[in-house]
């Protein structure tokens, strides 16, 4: 059984919005990236998965027990995309009424406040009072209180939403981290170029909907993709095993395209065609997909599919 | 849960509006003492006109009734104070998404319902207390002589008990409402209904007195509505009722109690508290926050 499992859980409102019909299995020790663009039910279910929303239908485990009970969440961590703590507090007072519902000892509350306070950059700031602070520095306390209790699976939603690019990266490194100590990291986002190096396994939800799940880069239908510069445009189409190709703008008389490719071994296949062709080749790079692309490709794959139904 | 208690009592001891409370309340001393010294004084000199049974009388109209306006303002502040901190106990955590945080923590929606409603129970009630002696003291203390009012210990508690069930119904009722309303409907709804209660106590003390039972009624269906005036009413006659002195008993008036509330009124506010905590846990654990 997976860290978490969900088997067609669904949360609409009135029958409207939310999200439906959500399977999966999560193993331990990743990184999971549950991506969507903004409104796409994503905060929905992870709240779901917590017990904040009332499920409409379906069935969800956290660690082996259901979710919505207080067992499901004794180990667990949480940051919420609208990150509002109790400003008449302290950032240390707020860590240590987390640290009394978590029941940790009191002997050992100050030394693991300490570790996380310092974990997430906040060292001699703590003792600030929460309505003092910058948006940067609540969710930094934030991210602090989520892993408090040292739990093995952690929902981060849109962690890097107020951070410049140095906690930006603060925190990429450390999902690393906790992802090498074996803990689970479910991160909600839309920043895909900033998930992409963590995840390897995401899913990919639009208006309420999964659409895809599975390691990312075997989500890309494309084996291959190259970006050449030529001299000149070819006038000739391109062979079968170009399956598709965009052409860039002409620059001093030299034109860039995007080829995509049937397979990887298709690449020394277009030199000898455009060799052939007796066309000069400047630049030939092979363009690895990013997970935008993943994305991209298929939202827009849904929304073509919704056009034609529609119409 | 006690965490949760703990926390709730410190957010409202945190905040200003607390602080200014605490200010005003001194200010309301301040001034009844003030006005109890000067009535007392004045009393005092009354007796060389009035002599015998009419003067005894005088005395205890005007002591009980000095003290009586003296609860009632408190008995008021401590009820609007209970009704405006419990109406957002739980929807301003809701509105404001600060509850995601500590209800994704290993605690039940029913912990943390009766977490707040301790917390804020306690507090309320402790001002309720405090603000209860502080009056009778003034009252006894500072009105000299010729204002005290024969009054046992024993009444001073039974009385204050009673007094203290007021914060502890509006809180209850205020987190009901509080765990399916926004905050500004659940105050006002609870605002009407508490101005309805002491609405229907003066009716139903005025129908004592022209001795009309259609009156009394109404004030007693209002009573079981939301049971607030009845507990004022009930605590005025614990506190003024003596066994040993007949003329100690309540002199009538606006703020004093004709028309009795039973025992069994009492036992009824209490329940009607605890089945409004019960209902605030079942109503709260079902809904999406």
């Amino acid at each position: 059984m997976g860290v978490i499992e969900t088997n067609s859980l669904t949360k609409t409102y009135d029958g409207k919005g939310g999200i439906s019909d959500v399977t999966l299995s999560i193993e331990e020790g990743i990184v999971y990236g549950f991506l969507g663009p903004n409104g796409s039910g994503k905060s929905t279910f992870v709240r779901t998965l917590l017990g904040l929303l009332v499920p409409t239908s379906g069935e969800g485990f956290i660690l082996g027990e259901p979710i919505g009970t207080t067992k499901s969440r004794e180990q667990v961590g949480y940051l919420p995309e609208l990150f509002r703590y109790p400003n008449w507090m302290t950032g240390k007072q707020l860590l240590e009424s987390h640290a009394d519902l978590c029941k940790i000892p009191a002997r050992q509350q100050n030394k693991r406040i300490q570790e996380v306070v310092d974990l997430v950059g906040m060292t001699g700031r703590e003792k600030g009072k929460i309505s003092g602070f910058s948006k940067g520095m609540s969710q930094r306390i934030g991210i602090a209180c989520a892993i408090l209790n040292d739990p093995k699976v952690i929902f981060l939603d849109e962690p890097t939403s107020a951070l410049d690019p140095i906690g930006r990266k603060d925190v990429r490194d450390l999902m690393a981290y906790l992802r090498d100590q074996g803990k689970t990291v479910f991160l909600n986002s839309h920043l895909l170029h900033e998930v992409e190096s963590l995840c390897n396994y995401v899913s990919i939800v639009h208006q309420g909907e999964m659409i895809a799940q599975g390691p990312w880069r075997e989500l890309m239908m494309t084996e291959a993709r190259v970006e050449i510069v030529t001299a000149g445009s070819i006038a000739a189409p391109f062979p079968a095993f170009v399956t598709s190709y965009q052409k860039g703008k002409e620059q001093e008389g030299r034109m860039r395209w995007v080829l995509e490719l049937e397979n990887e071994t298709d690449i020394p296949k277009i030199l000898h065609y455009l060799s052939s062709k007796q066309i000069d080749v400047f630049e030939v790079k092979p363009n690895t997909p990013h997970l935008e692309d993943v994305f991209l490709h298929w939202v827009n794959q849904k929304k073509e599919s919704a056009y034609v139904d529609n119409q | 849960m006690w965490t949760i208690s703990k926390l709730t009592f410190k957010e409202i001891i945190s905040k200003r509006i607390f602080l200014i409370t605490i200010i005003m309340t001194l200010v309301f001393l301040t001034l009844y003492g003030t006005a109890i010294y000067f009535a007392g004084r004045e009393g005092a000199e009354v007796e060389d006109a009035v002599q015998g049974t009419e003067l005894i009388l005088m005395q205890q109209f005007v002591s009980s009734q000095l003290l009586g306006v003296g609860l009632y303002f408190s008995s008021f502040i401590t009820a609007l104070l209970a009704i405006m901190s419990s109406v957002s106990a739980i929807s301003g955590e809701v509105s404001s998404h600060q509850i995601d945080t500590w209800l994704m923590r290993p605690i039940s929606r029913s912990q943390f319902v009766l977490g707040k409603f301790f917390g804020l129970a306690l507090l309320m009630i402790a001002y309720a207390v405090a603000l209860f002696f502080s009056i009778i003291f003034l009252h006894q203390g500072i009105g000299v002589e010729w204002m005290s009012l024969d009054i046992e210990p024993i009444q001073m508690i039974k009385a204050v008990s009673v007094f203290a069930i007021q914060p502890f119904v509006l809180i209850a009722f205020g987190i009901l409402l509080s765990t399916r309303m926004t905050t500004l409907n659940a105050g006002i709804v609870a605002i009407i209904l508490y101005g309805a209660a002491f609405i229907g106590g003066f009716i139903e003390q005025f129908g004592a007195v022209v001795e009309k039972a259609s009156l009394v009624n109404i004030g007693i269906i209002m009573s079981l509505v939301f049971p607030i005036d009845s507990m004022y009413r009930k605590m005025t006659v614990l506190l003024f009722d003596s066994a040993n002195d007949p003329l100690s008993l309540a002199q009538g008036g606006m703020f004093t109690s004709v028309s009795t509330p039973g025992n069994i009124m009492v036992w009824y506010a209490v329940l009607y508290g605890i089945v409004a905590v019960l209902f605030s846990i079942y109503s709260f654990k079902k809904r999406d926050v």
